[in-house]
């Protein structure tokens, strides 16, 4: 999926996250701050990196602020921000699982 | 038989409540792709929805979602997060005619065929929100056999009235015409939310006056309500004491192949036995009811 | 769940909520500041309780009632205000508040980038703004004993910005000439550029860079803009002077600050003795003292030349006395452009 914009998702709410994606041509560059990134860091990172390898998105900047969020919180901020980013409304569910 | 006294709404833009709300341990959780979405959040919600819906937080609890209306843009798209995410019934909101409970049921078909869920399994509740809704309330009731339920929703339906919340009195035609529809269909019926979340007292009292109408349960969305409303639901040591009485003399009946149900003499008939059935199901809930 | 609604106030159109805002910032001993383009406020029912401003890509006038303070109400209000700028176009937002008020923003997604000790941090919501930025001027580090820096606006480039650059890159091993970014000078940032590329042609040792949010810009030095109003002396220049010395110089391993001196302008004239204390002295908490190196402005009969007596030639339509002032490249564009544009703006 190719990402056409800056776009945020999510809230800096407790149990939230908020993400910023930015378009650019370099290779994905994900940076996670978390107060739990000794703990979780790695497993967030997993995550988030399986959401975009799944929505094909191979190049762009995330910054990611976790807040403390589930799995399926990440998955679904991750998913909303790239779709904003590409300006996709038509969602391919079987993406998205 | 499903409990259906507390159906808490969730909104489903707010990941801490989504992530949360099944703690409260109400009989249905809804989470809610409408009223309580911003239209800038409306397609983060649906995703926050879908995945919440898969997570094991929610098993015992009913997951119900509601959508927005068909003929708005998000309504369509609601439908296969809620179908496909896994959701157990699809409150339909502002549901005015029976069509408009057919067409989401051929919606809903179309999508399980789709992702592959058995036909069917997808349960459907209506929630009546207009002077309309409640005038066809019977037809609705009985649209579409997915339909488990009914819900009376108080705030657009006084709007519609011209009138506003007061002491019931608004609402008194509306909830007796809804719970009749919903008997005469063999379903269940939800009443509306009560929004003062600081009157403890007027609410035990709407509820006790519910109750006593019949319906299941409310819509509510503050948890700190479910336990004050399980609790008016749950039976007397009295109570108790009858419907197992009752439950075992309907067991020794059908034991022995009587077609007859009798107790200290008298007869017993049917509903007299799925109504005791439902007081230990309340009972086994959430224990006896506490003064 | 509180029964709380967010949403969003222009300020200078809504009467009856300004002067609502204007209370809840009162109440929380802060002033209205003029210039705040939207506000995203909470309501608890019928209760103004907390609001949030927006200028430009900057928050000001933020003011939660004491009851709601560590609430997620702040988190809420936080994540609106950015949702809001982006809408709007902006997307890294800037921040000031007083040190003990930082942890609040800490806790809201924002990062320090400076702190003017005990009076004002600057703070922006990103954590690879600055890092990133850094990043990229590293790329056109050069080593050497002496390594210069120039920053100009150059609204337009005269031979005073010349002879200031040419002196300056006498004077180092090597020379990184920023071009302010922000556009707001009767020359579009665009051209400005593209006459400073025109104009340094010829001197060896010079990186010539863009100019970023990060320095001289509405966030590091809103009130510079403002300066025809005269309030530069509330203005933190120390806070743009700081993030030069403690992230742009050592990222480019800059020893040296060159300026021209400012008969004219008082509001240059006081960025350029700031410049002495917050670059030269020792300052608690930031790094290596940058040298200041103040050159004597360049003269054409006996008065030196400024971009602003070009711009006043220019509005007089005196394209004869501008000649003598600025290189040829300055003079061609002034002449096919910026003599109708003027024209036009009456």
């Amino acid at each position: 999926m190719l990402l056409k914009q800056e776009a945020l998702a999510g809230t800096l709410e407790s149990s939230d996250l908020f993400i910023r994606i930015t378009p650019s041509d370099d290779p994905l560059e994900i940076v996670i701050e978390s107060e739990v990134l000794h703990q979780f860091g790695k497993q967030i990172r997993a995550t988030v990196e399986e959401v975009l390898d799944h929505l094909g998105v191979t190049t762009g900047t995330l910054i990611i602020q976790d807040k403390g969020a589930l799995d399926c919180t990440i998955r679904a901020r991750v998913q909303a921000a790239v779709m904003r980013a590409a300006g996709e409304t038509t969602l391919d569910w079987e993406a998205l699982k | 038989m499903r409990l259906r006294r507390s159906m808490l709404f969730v909104p489903g833009s707010s990941a801490a409540s989504l992530s949360t709300a099944f703690v409260f341990k109400p009989d249905s959780v809804m989470f809610d792709l409408e009223d309580a979405v911003s239209l800038r959040e409306k397609d983060a919600a649906r995703l926050l929805v879908f995945h919440a819906l898969q997570q094991p937080l929610y098993d015992g609890i009913e997951r119900v979602v509601r959508i927005n209306p068909l003929d708005t843009p998000f309504g369509h798209d609601d439908l296969q997060a809620a179908i496909r995410g896994g959701a157990d019934t699809i409150r339909l909101p502002k549901t005015d005619t029976p069509e408009q409970v057919r067409e989401l049921e051929a919606a809903v078909e179309r999508i399980e065929r789709d992702c592959g869920r058995e036909v069917g399994s997808t349960h459907l509740m209506a929630a009546i929100e207009s002077a309309s809704g409640v005038v066809n309330a019977l037809a609705i009731a009985q649209a579409s056999p997915r339909i488990t339920g009914i819900a009376l929703a108080g705030f657009d339906y006084v709007m519609d009235m011209q009138t506003q919340r007061g002491d019931g009195t608004e609402l008194f035609y509306a909830r007796c015409a809804v719970l009749h529809a919903a008997r005469a269909a063999k379903i269940d019926c939800y009443d509306v939310v009560f929004s003062d979340l600081d009157d403890e007292e007027g609410f035990l009292k709407e509820v006790d006056l519910i109750k006593r109408l019949g319906f299941n349960g409310k819509s509510l969305i503050n948890p700190r309500q479910i336990e004050l409303l399980h609790n008016a639901y749950a039976p007397t040591q009295e109570e108790m004491d009858y419907a197992r009485r009752v439950v075992a003399a309907a067991e020794k009946a059908e034991k022995q192949g009587l077609g007859v149900i009798a107790m200290g003499g008298k007869m017993i008939d049917g509903p007299v036995v799925d109504n005791a059935r439902r007081v230990l199901d309340r009972a086994a809930a959430s224990g006896l009811r506490k003064e | 769940m509180e029964d709380l609604d967010f949403y969003t106030v222009e300020p200078d159109h809504e009467d009856a909520e300004r002067r609502e805002i204007k209370k809840l910032l009162g109440a929380c001993d802060l002033l209205y500041e003029q210039g705040i383009e939207t506000f995203v406020v909470c309501r608890d029912r019928d209760r103004l309780v907390a609001c949030a401003g927006l200028q430009q890509n900057v928050i000001k006038g933020v003011a939660i009632l004491p009851e709601y303070r560590g609430t997620a109400l702040s988190l809420t209000l936080v994540s609106e205000i950015t949702y809001l700028a982006h809408s709007h176009g902006y997307a890294t937002l800037f921040v000031y508040t007083e040190p003990k008020n930082a942890e609040f923003f800490r806790g809201c997604g924002f990062y320090d980038l400076v702190e003017m000790p005990d009076t004002v941090v600057l703070m922006e919501n990103t954590p690879i703004g600055i890092k990133s930025y850094c990043k990229q001027l590293q790329k056109h580090r050069v080593e050497g004993e002496k390594i210069g820096c120039v920053v100009a606006n150059a609204n337009p480039f005269t031979y005073g910005h010349r002879y200031l650059v040419e002196q300056a890159a006498k004077a180092c091993d090597w020379l990184h000439l920023f071009m302010v970014r922000e556009d707001v000078s009767l020359f579009s940032y665009q051209d400005r550029y593209y006459l400073a590329e025109e104009n340094i042609l010829g001197i060896p040792n010079l990186t010539l860079h863009p100019g970023s949010q990060y320095m001289v810009s509405r966030a590091t030095f809103s009130c510079y803009f403002l300066k025809d109003q005269g309030i530069v002396g509330k203005c933190h220049t120390a806070v743009d002077l700081l993030m030069f010395r403690n992230h742009i110089a050592p990222a480019l391993g800059i020893t040296h600050r060159f300026v021209g001196t400012e008969p004219f302008c008082p509001t240059t004239n006081k960025y350029n003795s700031d410049m002495m204390v917050w670059l030269q002295d020792e300052v608690r908490g930031s790094g290596p003292a940058i040298k200041v190196v103040e050159i004597p402005r360049t003269e054409f009969n006996g008065t030196a030349i400024s971009a602003s007596e070009v711009r006043r030639h220019l509005y007089e339509g005196d394209l004869d006395s501008i000649r003598n002032l600025v290189p040829p490249a300055t003079f061609e564009l002034l002449k096919t452009k910026y003599v109708a544009l003027v024209a036009q703006q009456g």
